[in-house]
């Protein structure tokens, strides 16, 4: 019996049992792609043994729950159908007739080699991995400069002017104007003017502004501020950095910070700078007072830390 | 076609195949009846019968109906042999040496 001889009956007991949709359909769509799947001379009389046993069953449910099951049939019935020996001569051992077997299981060994080449490959993919994205990382982690920064010209070359060198390094520059008490001998407010028409002649003595002279002594580090050295950055010093950063800051009467210091001149490296700030911060509570007119006042000023390394012994 | 020479996988679904057949070992069953009898799912029970019957404990053949006239397609029928029920009845007779009853 030929399928195109039941086809026409089952679709018309198909259309009594389900609606005429794709569902009602799947089943026997299934069986006939199970049957197919099935050995070549068993193929045809089990679509036809399915479908009449499919037939017996009327809800949508049990026809679908049927069709799979064939599904998975057919997949045992391959397996317990595969070929399993295939006679192989050996040109070497026929005088002796000698005969090997070997198992026709390419579909096996398809297989395993699909499974193998998928651990192989994750593999691969695990080294690769391994290999370019942690070392990406550990790249961004470490600091880039590392092969720049010692090509570059030292930093204090870029520096406009720079303080003559000192012998005892690190050490900070801190202007200790010492004004001697001032007495002057004019009138406050006046300005006293030069003879219009006299002949120049070399002065006896410069001349003295007549304003009221207001004495102020700028302030800075004072006693107990930091060591520099102790805010000098290790990584620096490994890398062999060195500058000079200006640092301002704004200092209360009680010689402490009134605001956080900055950077006014950039030592063209960012962690000396940064330990040029941290040093500022610490040192709040060791600073100079501005003194004005014998009062300390707040006031702002600039001062600049040097970073350099110890040379010698 | 006795593929593998007699030699039978016994599971316990298959058991429950051969035990719908020994009920009444000339009756002839089609996978929806022993479907019915032993509630076997289809996925293992066209393997088991294709099993028996390459041993030779089965055999099989169309149901003798007009598909046309019937209004249905015909179905597989499956019978024991004479060495299927003979093994059949040792496979039992075994499983129930012992046990005293």
């Amino acid at each position: 019996m030929s399928e195109r001889e039941l086809n026409p009956r089952e679709h018309a007991a198909g259309a009594s049992l389900a609606p005429s949709t794709w569902i009602a359909a799947l089943p026997e769509w299934l069986i006939r792609h199970a049957a197919r799947r099935a050995p070549p001379d068993l193929s045809e009389r089990l679509e036809e043994e399915w479908r009449a046993d499919l037939a017996d069953r009327k809800s949508i449910f049990a026809r679908l729950r049927f069709a799979f099951g064939c599904c998975w049939a057919a997949g045992v019935i391959v397996w317990e159908h595969r070929p399993e020996s295939v006679p192989v001569t050996n040109a070497a051992l026929r005088p002796k007739a000698s005969v090997g077997y070997m198992r026709d299981d390419s579909r096996i060994l398809a297989r395993r080699s699909l499974t193998f080449f998928l651990v192989a490959g994750l593999h691969v993919l695990l080294f690769y991995v391994l290999m370019t994205g942690l070392a990406f990382k550990i790249i961004k982690v470490m600091p880039t400069a590392f092969q720049v920064r010692l090509l570059q010209p030292p930093r204090e070359r870029t520096v406009p002017p720079s303080p003559p060198p000192q012998a005892s390094m690190p050490k900070l520059y801190v202007p200790i104007p010492d004004f001697p008490a001032i007495d002057v001998p004019v009138e406050k407010g006046e300005i006293i003017p030069e003879p219009p028409a006299t002949l120049p002649s070399p002065p006896e003595a410069p001349p003295v502004q007549a304003h009221h002279e207001v004495l102020r002594t700028a302030g800075g580090p004072g006693i107990g501020f930091p060591n520099t050295d102790d805010y000098y950055p290790s990584i620096s010093k490994r890398l062999e950095e060195q500058g000079l950063a200006t640092v301002h800051v704004c200092v209360g009467v009680n010689g402490r910070l009134t605001s956080d210091p900055t950077i006014a001149q950039s030592s063209g490296n960012r962690r000396l700078d940064e330990g040029a700030l941290m040093l500022a911060k610490a040192g709040s509570g060791h600073y100079r007072a501005t003194m004005e007119d014998g009062r300390p006042i707040d006031s702002c000023y600039s001062f600049r830390v040097r970073f350099a390394l110890r040379t010698g012994g | 076609m006795s593929r593998n020479d007699g030699k039978v996988r016994m599971s316990l679904q298959t058991l429950h195949v051969l035990e719908a057949f020994l009920e009444n070992p000339t009756e002839q069953l089609s996978g929806a009846d022993i479907h019915q009898r032993c509630g076997i799912a289809s996925g293992t029970l066209y393997p088991i019968l294709l099993r028996l019957e390459s041993a030779g404990w089965f055999v099989s053949r169309w149901e003798s109906i007009d598909p046309s006239a019937a209004g249905r397609p015909r179905r597989r029928l499956y019978r024991l042999t004479s060495t299927g029920l003979r093994r059949a009845s040792e496979v039992f007779a075994s499983f129930n040496r012992g046990v005293v009853t």
